[in-house]
């Protein structure tokens, strides 16, 4: 009996102890002088790393994938090809391929691999539907070894953005084709990265190497232990209990603003965000029943208190937007309308557009309550949380919102078929705004096209975005842009909530944690660990 | 006896063809259009000419009954067809994803069966004492914790705090322990009430009262009525390994352990159809199988219901 006692005292012991470990502060610094590896935490796995196809991870593809060029602080600097010279009429691109340059499994970067790439992507063009480059794509010709051109059908101008890109404008060895293709899939993921994928076990860990002959300055770090984890707490705990070494992410993908908010004050991680990448934004559907009224979509914009979302739910982490795209974007830096949460605006603008107040609360007219619903995916709890805010805005001026969290197949259907009155936005950010991102609004399976839709001037809108892409007057371009932003704004289709920025944690001692230009990339290259 | 097992294997052969036509007709009520989504599922922009092209491929044009047939005959010959998502074979996805549940599954079962059976006979011989009050308060609380909940405080217990083990993934041997822990607490909390009830009904049962007055010793009677105790819970235990091997999905997710539940909540996430198909039959006779194991087992156990059958 008294043996009993003992253990029962034992483990209350034990229980509390550690609860009130748990209790204490930080855990103390990590001793990195020996490390060599890096553990990095994901939601998920690599999967199928074709850089032609969309199905593998992003940050995965541009590890061992290279470009012609890249897209670096804003600009356009060479990668595989040296230098590149641009015909007058903008319609062909000789590139200076890297000499010396090898496939991590021995085969020559030349010419000829350049062609053989980038033929078997126009081959593909239907999965390449969302960028405009694949289809202007006319010949792709080897000049000589180390010369490769790339003529164009029209003068196509952010060719040289979208080839730097991470995908699909990135070369995997002539050895991994399968059927002289890769539409298909590949049988090995070989590129001339930094890194070489040296083992993948599916749903489970994929490790990088560091590739040993690579043409640039090799990377500090020696393996990359990529460490699938689907639930974001455990990643947390994994950080905490030293198995993780870093987690990145965009947009509260893998770390969520308040848990990051907390390992900040901790003091035994660092934190890092990115300047402002993309746009976080609210579309208001210009073709749905109550919305179609632009007065209504105007009386939304007013009635929305965006500092409680950024102050309240975001911590302050990201910047208030007043316009769709930041200034700071190409093209975006013009004079536009901006609104200021005004709610007596609200009611004066719903009652201009016949909208009374019932009984109730919520307005009426002509016997329609005005009632509209916000859909979003359910897996972005921090969407549901600034939904929920919205609401709260609106049910102030009288306007009943529901919300909607569906899983995502379900949210994209909403979203194509255009079955909705609000719904979430989030542009792609550098370097993919503004051209890619506009020029996805003509595109039906989009929800932009689907918001745009009701508008009067959605053809004239559609093809002045055509003629953009293809103008190579500057001036002229710049113009056509303004004219674009200028109606979408004043026509009210999105409400600007803030620009997302990139996040990152990791332990103290590991160095070098910067972000590149697109929020979907992972600079491991420029780690290193330092104590 | 013979005769009971084959007449019952018979019966499974319409409750099989009713599961498989019920998993088929579920997800073709789906509101999704299967051709769209395995053409979303890889990024691509559908269009009315990709969505025409690939329900074609699918067989999507075909009559109901049609590709129901056909997808049970490949069924049946262990062909799924190929997951949307990676176009890989459905079949060879899940039997990769198989052992590692199978593990978890049985590493669970052993957990569960000892330590029922330990605090279920401690607290049943101990009747009302501190110790069975305790116990049973425990077990209650064990029954309330959610589990993805509970997983999360013993990972933080025991990897985070103790550095006992690691929080999460199959990389080591113990790794294990932790999802294990986590998946047996609910059967746990239901074995040592059974087996802790049980016994005490049959502690009060007239052979118990004759053992005694013939003078055997406590514990022979006490095996006797242990014995005649586990009936009710033999049944239920064979009922949960099924359930045990379907309900990893939450813990496997928490654990980033590669099993099929894991699969599952991709699959359906995706919307890959062919994959959830797959899992629901393969689950489906999973329960079947396991349901007729422990009939028959009950039957051969006890001397009664063999002579009925």
């Amino acid at each position: 009996m008294k043996l009993k006692k003992g253990l029962a005292v034992l483990i209350t012991a034990v229980l509390c102890t550690s609860i009130l470990a748990g209790c204490s502060g930080a855990s103390a610094k990590t001793d990195v002088s020996t490390k060599e590896e890096l553990n990095y935490a994901c939601t998920k796995d690599i999967r199928d790393i074709n850089p032609h196809l969309y199905s593998g991870e992003m940050s995965a593809q541009n590890m061992v994938f290279e470009g012609l060029t890249k897209n670096e602080g804003g600009e356009v600097k060479p990668a595989l090809a040296e230098s590149w010279e641009i015909s007058a009429d903008g319609l062909e691109y000789t590139f200076h391929l890297r000499k010396g340059v090898t496939f991590t499994d021995g085969a020559a970067f030349n010419a000829a691999a350049v062609k053989l790439n980038m033929d078997a992507i126009v081959g593909n063009l239907e999965r390449h539907a969302w960028l405009d480059m694949v289809n202007e794509i006319k010949e792709n010709v080897v000049v000589d070894e180390h010369t490769f051109k790339l003529v164009l059908k029209h003068p196509y101008y952010p060719t040289l953005v979208e080839l730097g890109l991470t995908r699909p404008f990135r070369f995997i060895s002539p050895n991994c084709f399968v059927n002289g293709t890769t539409k298909e899939g590949v049988n090995g993921y070989v590129g001339t990265g930094p890194w070489v994928l040296s083992e993948h076990v599916d749903n489970q860990y994929a490790t990088f190497t560091q590739n040993e002959t690579y043409w640039g300055e090799k990377t500090k770090i020696k393996t990359i232990n990529w460490k699938v984890m689907p639930d974001p707490q455990t990643i947390l705990l994994a950080l905490q209990n030293g198995e993780v070494d870093l987690l990145f992410g965009a947009d509260g993908d893998q770390v969520d603003l308040d848990s990051y908010k907390k390992l900040e004050e901790e003091g035994a991680y660092k934190t890092y965000s990115s300047e402002p990448v993309a746009s976080r934004a609210i579309l208001i559907n210009s073709k749905a029943p109550i919305t179609k009224d632009i007065k209504v979509r105007e009386a939304i914009e007013y009635a929305v208190n965006k500092t409680n979302i950024i102050q309240g739910i975001l911590n302050g982490s990201e910047d208030q937007a007043d316009t769709l795209l930041s200034k700071d974007v190409p093209y975006c830096n013009i004079e536009l309308k901006t609104i200021t949460y005004n709610q007596e605006k609200t009611k004066q603008l719903l009652e201009e557009a016949g909208w009374k107040l019932g009984t109730d609360g919520v307005r009426e007219k002509d016997g329609q309550k005005c009632e509209i619903t916000l859909s979003y995916n359910s897996k972005n709890a921090q969407e549901g949380t600034i939904a929920t805010s919205i609401q709260a805005d609106l049910a102030a001026v009288g306007i009943k919102m529901n919300i909607l969290g569906e899983e995502k197949q379900a949210f994209l259907d909403r979203q194509k078929t255009g079955d909705f009155d609000l719904q979430y936005s989030l542009s792609w950010g550098t370097p993919y705004d503004p051209q890619s991102y506009v020029s996805s609004w003509r595109i039906p399976a989009h929800g932009d096209y689907q918001a745009q839709a009701g508008l009067e001037k959605k053809q004239w809108l559609d093809e002045t975005i055509t003629k953009i892409m293809t103008e190579s007057d500057e001036t002229k371009r710049a113009a056509m842009y303004k004219e674009v932003l200028t109606y979408i704004n004043d026509q009210f289709v999105y409400i600007p909530i803030s620009y997302s920025k990139t996040k990152a944690v990791a332990i103290t001692g590991l160095e070098g944690v910067t972000f590149n230009d697109s929020q979907y990339e992972i600079p491991f290259e420029k780690m290193y660990f330092s104590n | 006896m013979k005769n009971y097992i084959v007449k019952r294997l018979l019966w499974m052969i319409p409750i099989l063809i009713g599961i498989s036509f019920f998993a088929f007709v579920l997800i073709n009520l789906s509101p999704s259009d299967p051709a769209e989504v395995a053409i979303r599922v890889n990024e691509i922009t559908p269009t009315a000419e990709n969505i025409a092209q690939m329900r074609e491929q699918l067989g999507l044009d075909d009559p109901f009954m049609t590709r129901y047939l056909t997808w049970l005959s490949n069924a049946l010959q262990g062909d799924f067809g190929n997951s949307y998502a990676n176009n890989k074979p459905v079949g060879e996805e899940i039997a990769k994803a198989l052992p590692p549940t199978l593990y978890l599954a049985g590493v669970s079962l052993l957990i569960i069966v000892v330590v029922s059976v330990g605090a279920g006979v401690l607290c049943a011989v101990k009747e009302d004492s501190i110790t069975d009050k305790t116990m049973r308060a425990i077990v209650f609380v064990g029954t309330a914790i959610p589990g993805f909940w509970a997983g999360i405080l013993l990972m933080w217990l025991f990897a985070v705090k103790l550095k006992w083990l690691p929080t999460s993934g199959m990389t080591t041997p113990v790794a294990v322990l932790l999802p294990a822990v986590t998946l047996s607490l609910g059967y746990i909390a239901t074995y040592v009430r059974l087996i802790r009830n049980n016994m005490i009904h049959n502690k009060r049962e007239n052979y118990v009262l004759y053992g005694r007055v013939r003078g055997l010793k406590e514990q022979t009677i006490m095996k006797h009525v242990f014995k005649n105790s586990l009936q009710t819970s033999l049944t239920a235990l064979g009922m949960s390994i099924p359930k045990l091997i379907a309900g990893t999905v939450v813990i496997e997710n928490i654990f980033a352990w590669p099993g099929i539940g894991r699969l599952c909540v991709t699959a359906i996430f995706n919307r890959d159809f062919p994959m959830i198909q797959a899992y629901v039959l393969i689950m489906a006779v999973l329960f079947v199988f396991c349901n007729l194991l422990v009939d028959l087992g009950s039957v051969w156990i006890d001397p009664r219901r063999r002579k009925e059958a």
